[in-house]
């Protein structure tokens, strides 16, 4: 039994000949706020796509909370307190705001299809306090679009909010988010920041994928950046970034700057003023 | 008169065939399913003697039985392939059917008492099916089947087992395909191996797309208009009517792809409506999912 609510270690995952995650091991204790860092390409969202159990990993051992969940279906991950949100928005078609949110308490109702077809108490008050609570979460998140919306038609930062918010339906302990402020301004991903602070006191640990260098050195306590699939440094997200193979991930090396910049002076050269 | 009580035992058909493709699963066993009981019924009511309430009840329970088995052995198929394996337990019936002649009369078919055959038992049985169908709509079980439907991969990360979901979804459409089998076969009062084969299969599948399968009330009217517009054009058109009605098909399937039943336009048309005339703020059109923008206090 470990203390740590999420405990990756050694984790590998090969596509055909590309492997995309190579025995990275990532360790966060609970009540913490860790980024996932790494150019395009680096292999974070495969290593939450194997936390949450949408992919299988080739090897390696992942435990969630002190219990082991190596290969177990994304269902069950979800049962044991895992909760996600996607890079590219996945909301389901033709469903509302309130809709989608309360589909994500599935796991936390106890009513049958029996108390559903004799229109028993239980169940109908079942259905009310959903609908409360689901309102509650879109709140809490920031959505303040209609309930009775389509949710695709939504503004691409309030489908994120309901995103977040369908994920928080399933009462996580441990919520994953990837890029959760993608096409969201200064001012918005501010505010999906002081939501993760909030979530945090309230006991969730959270794991996010973020590109947003601000946002991550403001909100987030430790970090693991990644590169080719690979760890590449993991500490205080200031210390990380500054260091020499982080900023060649991230920039390039120093000489490949330098002969880009010999190279554009030589093509300016003959046809420039 | 009676193509619109056939329009109401397919309409009982198309909700079968609806109660599983709400899971994500499209399933032809629907008509499987009432040809064993029909049969079945045929047998026990020729031999033993029946009143309809328990014929009917016991025609539902086995097919909820044979929904389960079937659950059991095909869902672990992927989606095209599990049609194409309900499609074959349509076709293995029939040589079922031709293969007992001691227990379904074989190539000559089989006489079923009339009882249940009247517009109280239809209307009853459709009312009842329906109620069951909206009350499931909201539910817990509704709203996970609609998750699976849309997207299986995302339901799963909402603790929702797509198995467990679609098991439940073919079992109902085990129970309303069973009920209609019983019904059929009260019509018609002679059932024999073509009764129950892949022309009802195909129907009511056609009324499902044409009525829209995002909603229990698509598979009801798709049915109606379905059953009734062959009728209507038979006298103008003569022979020509199934083309009419076929071409009709590709038309709705091409300019109305989730059907005549379409809660989801209804819903845009709302957001539509809500977006110019409602309390949300102005500014830029909340449709798009445009880059970020700052938000305006309402």
């Amino acid at each position: 039994m470990s203390e740590l609510a999420v405990d990756i270690v050694g984790l590998t995952k090969a596509f055909g000949g590309l492997t995309a995650v190579d025995d990275v091991t990532i360790q966060v204790p609970p009540r913490r706020i860790h980024g996932i860092l790494g150019p395009n390409g680096a292999g974070k969202t495969t290593v939450l796509n194997m936390v949450s159990g949408f992919i299988q990993a080739d090897s390696g051992r992942l435990d969630v909370l002190g219990q082991d969940v190596t290969g177990m279906r994304p269902f069950q991950i979800a049962r044991r307190g895992v909760g996600r949100t996607y890079q590219n928005i996945r909301l389901f078609p033709g469903m509302t705001v309130l809709e989608t949110v309360v589909a994500g308490a599935y796991g936390q109702r106890r009513s049958t299809i029996a108390g559903a077809l004799l229109m028993s108490p239980a169940e109908r008050r079942e259905r009310r306090e959903m609908r409360a609570r689901a309102a509650d979460l879109l709140d809490r998140v920031g959505c303040r679009a209609p309930h009775s919306a389509l949710a695709e038609t939504l503004s691409y930062g309030d489908q994120r909010r309901v995103e977040i918010a369908r994920a928080l339906a399933t009462n996580p302990r441990v919520l994953l988010l990837d890029e959760p402020t993608a096409g969201m301004n200064d001012a918005e991903s501010q505010e999906v920041g002081q939501l993760l602070v909030e979530l945090r006191e309230s006991g969730l640990t959270l794991i996010l994928i973020e590109h947003n260098m601000r946002l991550v050195e403001d909100f987030c306590e430790t970090v693991s950046v990644m590169n080719s699939g690979a760890l590449l440094a993991e500490g205080a997200p200031t210390w990380c970034l500054e260091q020499d193979k982080v900023k060649e991930a991230y920039f390039g090396k120093r000489s490949d700057a330098a002969r880009i910049a010999t190279l554009r002076r030589a093509r300016r050269g003959p046809g420039g003023s | 008169m009676i193509t619109l009580q056939f329009a109401g035992v397919n309409a009982l058909f198309a909700l079968a065939v609806y109660a599983s493709l709400w899971t994500g699963v499209l399933s032809l066993a629907p008509v499987f399913f009432g040809a064993v009981s029909a049969f079945t019924f045929g047998y026990f009511a020729g031999t033993l003697g029946m009143t309809p309430l328990l014929g009917l009840l016991l025609g539902a329970a086995l097919g909820a039985a044979l929904g389960a088995v079937t659950a059991g052995l095909l869902i672990r198929l992927d989606s095209h392939y599990l049609a194409m394996a309900t499609i074959a337990m349509v076709l293995i019936g029939r040589v079922l059917i031709l293969n007992l002649p001691e227990q379904t009369g074989g190539a000559s078919g089989t006489l079923v008492p009339g009882d249940l055959g009247t517009w109280a038992w239809l209307i009853g049985t459709l009312l009842v099916a329906a109620y069951l169908m909206a009350r499931l709509a909201g539910s817990r079980f509704g709203l996970a089947a609609d998750a699976v439907r849309e997207d299986p991969a995302v339901a799963e990360t909402l603790a929702i087992s797509p198995r467990r979901i679609q098991f439940v979804g073919m079992v109902i459409s085990g129970v309303l395909g069973g009920a209609a089998g019983i019904l059929q076969s009260s019509f018609l009062r002679y059932i024999g191996p073509d009764t129950f084969y892949t022309h009802l299969g195909f129907v009511t599948l056609a009324a499902v797309v044409l009525g829209g399968a995002f909603h229990w009330l698509g598979p009801i009217v798709g049915a109606v208009v379905f059953t009734i517009l062959p009728e209507l054009l038979r006298e103008p058109m003569g022979e020509y009517d199934r083309v009419v009605t076929g071409v009709l098909l590709v038309v709705i399937i091409i300019y109305m792809p989730r059907g005549l039943v379409d809660v989801r336009r209804l819903r845009l048309v709302r957001s539509g409506w809500w977006r110019r005339d409602g309390p949300a703020p102005g500014g830029p059109d909340q449709g798009e999912p445009t880059a970020a923008r700052a938000e305006v206090a309402p």
